[in-house]
């Protein structure tokens, strides 16, 4: 289905990375938003919320971050693409719902402009620490699809991607921005409508009666209806069979008929790890001859290129993997990478997140230096540059990940603060 | 690549002097531009600045490091950041507003008394613009002319406009005098 | 609570209103037989967050009618029952009130004020006094009974149901053993100000419908503002 013209602001814009979120969303048809501000993520609520009443789209100032997830989920199952917008402690009051989400199916989409540090931390500063929370951060276990964009233009990108993974997969998705890139302006050209592609909503098509809310097709994934009209929907966080009702019954944990019938917590993560290679999108450049490979993500992603152009003058044979979906992980790509490379190298705003899974995947044999950062500023080149020649130089299998010390960490706390995590 | 850094306080149109330069030439000199704004925890009123990244190819770094031009329209703005200019960079100031003593070549504009005179001194970050564009030479006048159209409402126009040559031509005065 | 929901599907056919329109939001579980028995959509939230859930619906498609069952005086969640009743979201609110957590032995609500023996020594908290704090909100109808008022809730519902605006009614609701003592030690006051309805020891609990007024909903204030402003440019949220 093509976007609806009206709902997408055609042309060249000189706008910052949330208020291209908001675009993006729009664009995807995104009718309804609820938030409570937070910095770094206002301008993105306020952008949505001026273009909202022109385009039949609900914009509500929620009481607190609880409620607006709460409520963006009731949106979801009325019937409207539905999302909300926070950072840092929102996103954390955030996790209880995004479970329920998870368990119900609910298409929806949080977009987290990820500011430093723990708890209030810097709020008008960068960071990428939230990563593992957007993957781990309710209680249970479940799937959930993380995008990272570099630029405001693939903020527009990929919030109308977002939707359309949401939409597809029946699936919580989360778009990992940061700071950096919520308050950079750049130009975003924004495409006609009919060079948008839209995912519909999957509503189930066949008799009142026979629907199940968690029946699934082929690819795992089930069919939506809509509330108030006449499905009977029960809908629960409690663990459900396909027609909604809970059961709690030990087989409902493990499935172990090869039918489709049965529980739904092995769905839940099934239906993203079965469809993972249609949703994982990653950039790779020069790695064909690479010894080492510069894995990262968002903004850090974008610096590291000088850095990489840099060892490249210099000899040093190094690509870049850039994750745009960070979760589902490309676990597949970074095992093979492993195969032909002396190291990677992970230049991450956080001490440490993604590089596990790097390292994971690389399963010892190649080493791992993650480039940490703790904040509020994005890496300095030369650090990444760093680790790159040490990545090339130094290969000891069973140094598995190292802790690159950066020139400001040289600084302040001396020589010797190169450690394994 | 050039590094331009608008600084002041809050309510000097700071942020948006960023944006009018990173719409001139991002979109109608059809080269590269990243704007980023610093504020600190307490976001109004307090120290405020913008900086500009500007490139013929994709900016990969988005903060400015070493300044080319720094454009200080408070006193603070000025001994916070003159330290971050090149050797070789220019100083633009508002000579009302800054005492500058700094070895680095320095052009100054009494852009808040030039915005009374033309009616509002809420405007005295166009006319520092204007100024800007005619020392700077690193984006065209056509295309500030064209990006403030865009930035501004309607009915101010004109009066933006009006500052903005009244800085383009203090500033191509300025760089006779110089020759 | 059989007695509560058999009173809500009373109390929807006397009001007239659609069933399948009608879409019940709760923060526990209930029995799926409920959806069969009542012929609405039932959706189980998590804890506390049913009405923020009914709001995200209920603006989504405004054609929906919200019924939100909570269950433990809107204490988890209490902003968002303070917040709705102040925008006079167009929910209808049934909050049952048990003093207690059912399947939790000896844990109070907040609605708790005995002395004698829902806890484990005993409960030393003033009890919330949900009525008042709906009211000083700006709910359009608050009323109180306790579950053995059987006709009495059947004919609140009914009439609460097709009100536009945040309508709450209370369900004194304990364990069986006691439904009797607390019908016995009620009196029904209509019009009580609900400053004095608050439930204390040694006093009748007072049921009754305590307000009944009109008040601009948020959706009908959201599109009078909006037309204002933007005149034909503003397109009104419909359902899908």
């Amino acid at each position: 289905m093509k976007a609806d013209p009206k709902n997408v602001f055609t042309g060249s814009h000189y706008i910052d990375g949330d208020v291209a979120c908001a675009y993006g969303a729009v664009a995807a048809g995104c009718k309804y938003l609820a938030g409570y501000p937070i910095t770094p993520s206002t301008e993105a609520a306020e952008a949505f919320a001026v273009k909202a009443p022109y385009v039949g789209a609900q914009f509500i100032q929620m009481e607190d971050e609880l409620g607006s997830i709460a409520s963006v989920l009731g949106a979801s199952w009325a019937g409207k693409k539905a999302m909300t917008i926070t950072s840092g402690p929102g996103f954390s009051l955030m996790m209880e719902t995004i479970g329920l989400g998870a368990a119900t199916e609910t298409p929806f989409v949080i977009i987290n402009i990820q500011r430093a540090g723990p708890s209030t931390g810097v709020p008008t500063s960068t960071g990428q620490a939230d990563m593992m929370q957007a993957k781990w951060g309710s209680h249970g276990d479940y799937e959930i699809i993380a995008l990272a964009p570099e630029s405001p233009q693939e903020s527009f990108e990929l919030t109308f991607k977002a939707f359309n993974l949401a939409e597809r997969y029946r699936v919580p998705v989360m778009v990992m921005s940061d700071e950096c890139v919520g308050h950079m302006a750049e130009k975003v050209v924004i495409p006609n409508a009919q060079e948008l592609e839209v995912e519909p909503r999957r509503y189930f098509t066949g008799s009142k009666k026979d629907y199940k809310p968690f029946k699934r097709d082929k690819d795992l994934v089930p069919w939506m209806a809509r509330a108030g009209a006449g499905y009977k929907l029960y809908l629960t966080g409690l663990t459900h069979g396909e027609d909604g009702r809970p059961i709690f019954d030990v087989k409902t944990f493990e499935m172990k008929s090869k039918s489709l019938r049965g529980s739904t917590n092995r769905y839940l993560v099934d239906k993203i790890r079965h469809n993972r290679d249609k949703i994982i999108k990653f950039e790779e450049h020069q790695t064909d001859d690479a010894e080492v490979v510069v894995v990262s993500y968002g903004i850090s992603a974008r610096v590291a290129i000088k850095a990489v152009k840099e060892a490249r003058e210099s000899g040093i044979k190094v690509g870049t993997l850039r994750l745009v979906t960070v979760w589902p992980f490309p676990e597949k790509r970074i095992e093979e990478l492993a195969h032909q490379v002396k190291g990677f190298v992970v230049p991450e705003i956080n001490y440490g997140q993604v590089v596990y899974e790097v390292d994971r995947c690389s399963q010892g044999r190649a080493n791992v230096i993650l480039v940490p950062h703790g904040g509020a500023a994005v890496h300095d080149s030369d650090d990444i540059l760093g680790a790159i020649k040490q990545a090339a130089t130094d290969h000891n299998p069973y140094d598995r990940i190292l802790e690159y010390t950066t020139a400001l960490e040289r600084e302040v706390f001396g020589e010797n603060m190169v450690s394994k995590i | 690549m050039i590094e331009v850094r608008f600084a002041g306080f809050g309510g000097q149109g700071i942020i948006r002097s960023g944006l009018i330069l990173g719409r001139a030439v991002s979109i109608f000199d059809e080269k590269f531009a990243t704007m980023n704004q610093n504020f600190g925890p307490e976001a109004r009123g307090g120290a405020c600045s913008s900086q500009i990244v500007l490139s013929d190819t994709k900016i990969l770094y988005p903060y400015v490091t070493r300044t080319d031009y720094l454009v200080a329209m408070s006193q603070d703005a000025y001994s916070t950041f003159e330290h971050e200019l090149k050797d070789e960079g220019t100083l633009i100031i508002d000579v009302d507003l800054v005492r500058a003593n700094s070895n680095k070549k320095t052009y100054d504009i009494p852009s808040t008394r030039m915005a009374e005179e033309l009616g509002n001194k809420i405007i005295a970050n166009v006319v520092m613009l204007g100024f800007f564009t005619a020392i700077s030479k690193v984006v065209s006048k056509e295309a500030m002319e064209k990006s403030i159209r865009e930035s501004v409402p309607g009915r101010f126009i004109d009066l933006n406009l009006r500052a903005f040559n009244k800085g383009y031509d203090w500033g191509d005065k300025k760089l006779s005098e110089d020759n | 609570m059989d007695k509560i929901i058999e009173a809500f599907h009373d109390g929807i056919n006397k009001s007239g209103r659609d069933r399948e329109k009608m879409c019940m939001v709760t923060d526990i579980a209930y029995d799926p037989e409920v959806v069969d028995y009542l012929g609405v959509d039932l959706f189980h939230t998590n804890r506390g967050r049913a009405i923020a859930f009914a709001t995200g619906m209920k603006l989504s498609n405004p054609n929906l009618i919200l019924a939100v069952f909570i269950g433990d005086m809107a204490t988890l969640g209490g902003n968002h029952f303070v917040h709705a009743a102040r925008r006079n979201m167009d929910l209808f609110v049934v909050c049952v009130n048990d003093f207690r957590y059912r399947k939790v032995a000896a844990q109070e609500t907040p609605g708790d004020f005995s002395r004698l023996e829902f806890s484990s020594y005993c409960s030393i908290e003033q009890p919330l006094n949900l009525p008042h704090l709906a009211r000083s909100n700006g709910a359009v109808y608050v009323a109180r009974w306790t579950a053995l008022h059987h006709e009495d809730l059947i004919n609140s519902m009914a009439e609460a149901l097709p009100q536009a605006g945040f309508k709450l009614i209370e369900v004194i609701s304990p364990k069986p053993e006691l439904l009797e003592f607390f019908y016995l030690n009620s009196e029904i006051k209509h019009g009580e100000d609900t400053a004095k309805v608050g439930i204390e020891e040694d006093k009748k609990i007072v049921v009754g419908k305590f307000v009944e007024r009109e008040r601009e909903t948020f959706i009908d204030a959201y599109n009078k503002q909006h037309y204002k402003v933007l005149g034909d440019k503003f397109i009104k949220i419909a359902a899908e």
